[in-house]
């Protein structure tokens, strides 16, 4: 291996002495970003063999607008079909909980009861997934249908649709895997990064990862309440009284929904049709944990620092973008039962288009990637969850192979 | 007593029941079904369906409608917005009524524009086929107690005299003159309606055709057609005021009639414009000024550019905003804005507006000096106009996030 004996001007990319960027242009074509002892950590990490390529500034920026001519394209293509697709998604996913409650409020035997609970199961996945996430990012503002629109949605599951809108539209998509600002990165509470401290907690990590599968929507909807942050002492008791107010609202409904009010109309079904609700639920809570943990935990995701991010261009944007997210391989039904979340890039890359678009531009995008070097991380599910919960026992542990800049270089 | 507690109730738990409903996300469902059960009967509360499509002229058709669940029936002479989809985006346009409020059926008489993606659609639609149709709204309505009127019409802008008409015929009004003016003949809209309303008691009708009564190359519609048509209501008897002058005049038709005949200075004018206002005309004198947006589009307070000979809707979309809107022709009040300062001018009437925190309509209101705005109401269409989308692509997308996201939350 040649090591690479320039020094990176890495304060070429931001100068904190005037504030200003200057675009360095190096031998960047040429240099193993692995090798050089001045570039974060994070970087250092094998992905499945290989890491992007470090771009320069003018590169990012040639990719961005690659992308962006896509983005473009697909904004002028909009039409019937998008409109056509995700009504009937709707309409599929209404009919399968009608006909999911139907089966446990009037059958009585154990296959009907099996049915019917994956039928409310189904129709919880396709509602959270590709219609309330999909929507609520706004990618349907364009039909003016208020039934599509994105700021007043309000989805089958705890977690409040304005508390989603900011913690995860705002936050998580604009600050994607920037360490101390993406609150998604273990969800406060996990260790899915080697950068991330090592605590005593993180001993017991793999148990309450799988306590989060199980009551998934309820990790998901206190977390914008900050409760971490308020035992730290970062937040007010008050500011998190303040923030449960919409939590408590909501979850109150969706308990009264699925827990009260159902059970007790089926009179003396009423075991059976809480039951069947209870599963349903954690059925669509263990679907939608894996689906995620696979976006952007699997090895080769890399998290980046925000002295790294600070006057990003939006081709940088673009880049962490790629670089922060991993797809999921599978078929037409699997894509969509993870509401096109199978398609973590695409959907990093443009939020805000329709979802079912991804995997026509997907090709595209991989190409991309690979004219530029940039690693697109994708495997199927069942590769990317072992990958994840190797991940997440193996950073239970402090320091445990994490390997040293000097390794990397030898 | 009994009945008002009784009230009350009912009205608590209808209240309760509606928010049970949409907190169950049973609201949805039924929304989402209601039109696929169509076929039972189930009428919806938005939607009006089409029992007839009746020819009118070679380029007008009448859509017959059964009305909307809870319909609340119109004054002579409202419109209703219809709102249909083109490419999955929902566009609307207003309508007049043509049927009076007694009739057991809606109507609104289409005229198709050429080229027109709205009226196109609509003249492809055919009984059976459901219209989303909007609450009747306006002003251009009949007094209660009508006394003398002239209703004036030209082309299509007969649509809201004949809801006006069919109500006069159920009244005691005995003096009602209808000028109706046309290109041909075969223009005329309700012409078989016309001929049979000159037969009535106390109605009398005037149809002016181009190709018939005017000079070849003189077409239109002005104060000297009128006089031809009307001499009489010129003339007033010794020592008293014309007739026209004490006569309730209704008037709707193209720009250009609209121009002369308000230029005439009518006291009893009420006017009805129903085709796009025609943008102002690009002034050499104009002046730059700024424009300050309030609200959460930008905390900061967004300011532009804009021009005096130009409505602020306009400009602020050229500028890459989406402010709500409608008509654009000062109808419908969408594009309502709270304005805090400055002074603008009706592109219409040419009202002015200069007093602080006045409600002006964004589609009329053309900026005379520095206007500082309120909140304005977003698009929930997203237009598909391409300057909008060009300077939706070149935002940051931090900087889009954040105005996506409908609330708060401070980065730092």
């Amino acid at each position: 291996m040649i090591l690479d004996t320039q020094p990176i001007e890495t304060s070429g990319r931001f100068d904190p002495a005037n504030g200003t960027a200057k675009s360095v242009v190096t031998s960047d074509a040429t240099r193993d970003v692995t090798r050089s002892p001045m570039v974060p950590t994070s970087e250092l990490r094998p992905s499945h063999g290989k890491s992007s390529r470090r771009l320069s500034r003018e590169e990012s920026d040639a990719l961005g607008r690659e992308l962006d001519a896509i983005r473009a394209e697909v904004l002028a293509d909009l039409g019937e079909r998008d409109v056509a697709h995700i009504r009937a998604v709707m309409k599929a996913s209404g009919a399968a909980a009608i006909a999911g409650r139907t089966l446990l409020h009037f059958g009585i035997d154990p296959v009907t009861f099996v049915l019917g609970t994956s039928a409310l199961g189904v129709a919880k996945i396709l509602e959270n997934m590709e219609i309330g996430h999909n929507v609520m990012h706004g990618q349907y503002d364009w039909t003016g249908d208020p039934a599509l629109r994105g700021a007043a949605y309000e989805w089958d599951i705890v977690c409040p649709g304005d508390d989603w809108r900011s913690s995860h539209n705002y936050e998580h998509h604009t600050f994607t895997n920037i360490l101390g600002k993406d609150r998604d990165i273990g969800y406060q509470f996990l260790r899915v990064a080697d950068e991330q401290p090592w605590e005593m907690r993180h001993l017991a990590q793999p148990v309450t990862a799988l306590a989060l599968a199980v009551f998934f929507e309820w990790g998901v909807g206190m977390h914008d309440l900050r409760v971490a942050e308020t035992t730290r002492g970062e937040q007010s008791v008050a500011e998190l009284w303040r923030r449960s107010g919409p939590f408590l609202a909501k979850a109150g409904w969706q308990v009264a929904k699925d827990y009260v009010v159902f059970p007790l109309i089926a009179g003396p079904n009423a075991p059976r049709v809480l039951a069947g609700n209870v599963l349903a639920n954690v059925a669509r809570n263990l679907w939608t944990f894996s689906v995620i943990f696979c976006g952007h935990f699997p090895e080769g995701v890399r998290v980046y620092t925000e002295e790294e991010t600070k006057d990003e261009s939006r081709g940088e944007w673009y880049v962490r973008q790629i670089n922060g997210s991993a797809n999921l391989d599978g078929s037409r039904w699997m894509h969509l039962m993870t509401g096109h979340l199978s398609h973590q890039i695409e959907h990093h890359l443009f939020p805000d288009l329709p979802a079912a678009r991804y995997p026509e531009i997907a090709p595209r995008v991989r190409a991309i990637c690979e004219r530029y070097g940039q690693v697109y991380a994708t495997g199927s599910l069942p590769a990317q969850l072992a990958d994840v919960a190797k991940r997440i026992v193996r950073l239970s542990w402090p320091r445990r192979g994490k390997r040293a800049p000097s390794a990397a270089a030898a | 007593m009994l009945s008002t507690i009784e009230r009350r109730l009912s009205a608590t738990l209808r209240d309760a029941r509606r928010t049970a409903a949409r907190r169950f996300l049973v609201d949805r469902q039924t929304g989402l079904w209601r039109s696929e059960l169509a076929w039972l009967g189930v009428r919806s509360r938005d939607h009006a369906r089409i029992t007839a499509v009746l020819d009118e002229t070679p380029d007008t058709r009448t859509l017959v409608l059964e009305p909307p669940r809870g319909w609340v029936p119109h004054r002579p002479g409202q419109w209703t917005r219809v709102e249909i989809e083109l490419a999955g985006v929902r566009t609307s346009r207003c309508y007049s009524l043509s049927s009076a409020p007694h009739d057991p059926e809606l109507r609104i008489t289409v005229k198709r524009v050429p080229n027109g993606r709205v009226s196109g659609r609509l003249h492809a639609l055919r009984a059976g086929d459901a219209l989303r149709i909007s609450p009747a709204e306006g002003q251009f309505v009949l007094p209660t107690h009508p006394a003398r009127l002239l209703l004036l019409s030209g082309g299509s802008g007969i649509t809201p005299m004949r809801a006006m008409w069919r109500a006069l015929l159920e009244s005691d009004a005995a003096d009602v003159v209808i000028v109706h003016h046309a290109r041909t003949r075969a223009d005329v809209i309700f012409g078989a309606e016309l001929d049979a309303l000159a037969k009535r008691r106390g109605f009398r009708v005037v149809v002016r055709l181009d190709d018939e009564h005017a000079r070849p190359g003189e077409g239109g519609f002005d104060e000297g057609a009128l006089r031809t048509a009307v001499p009489d209501l010129f003339a007033g008897s010794a020592g008293s005021a014309a007739d026209l002058e004490e006569r309730e005049v209704f008037v709707c038709g193209p720009p250009a009639m609209m121009q002369r005949v308000e230029a005439m200075g009518l006291p009893r004018l009420h006017v009805e414009r129903f085709a796009a206002m025609p943008r102002p005309a690009a002034d050499p004198d104009a002046t730059e000024v700024l424009v300050t947006l309030g609200g959460r589009a930008s905390p900061s307070g967004r300011t532009l550019p804009a021009r005096t000979d130009g409505t602020l809707l306009d400009q602020l979309e050229a500028a890459g905003e989406r402010p709500a809107s409608g008509c654009r022709m000062g109808l419908c009040r969408t594009c309502s804005c709270l304005k805090r300062s400055g002074t603008v001018r009706h592109a219409i009437s040419g009202a002015i507006s200069d007093a602080p925190d006045e409600i002006i309509q964004l589609c009329v209101s053309v900026p005379c000096t520095d206007v500082e705005l309120g909140p304005i109401v977003q698009a929930a269409v997203h237009s598909a106009m391409p300057h909008e989308r060009a300077a939706e692509r070149t935002l940051d997308p931090r900087e889009k996030l954040a105005r996506r996201s409908t609330q708060k939350v401070d980065p730092r």
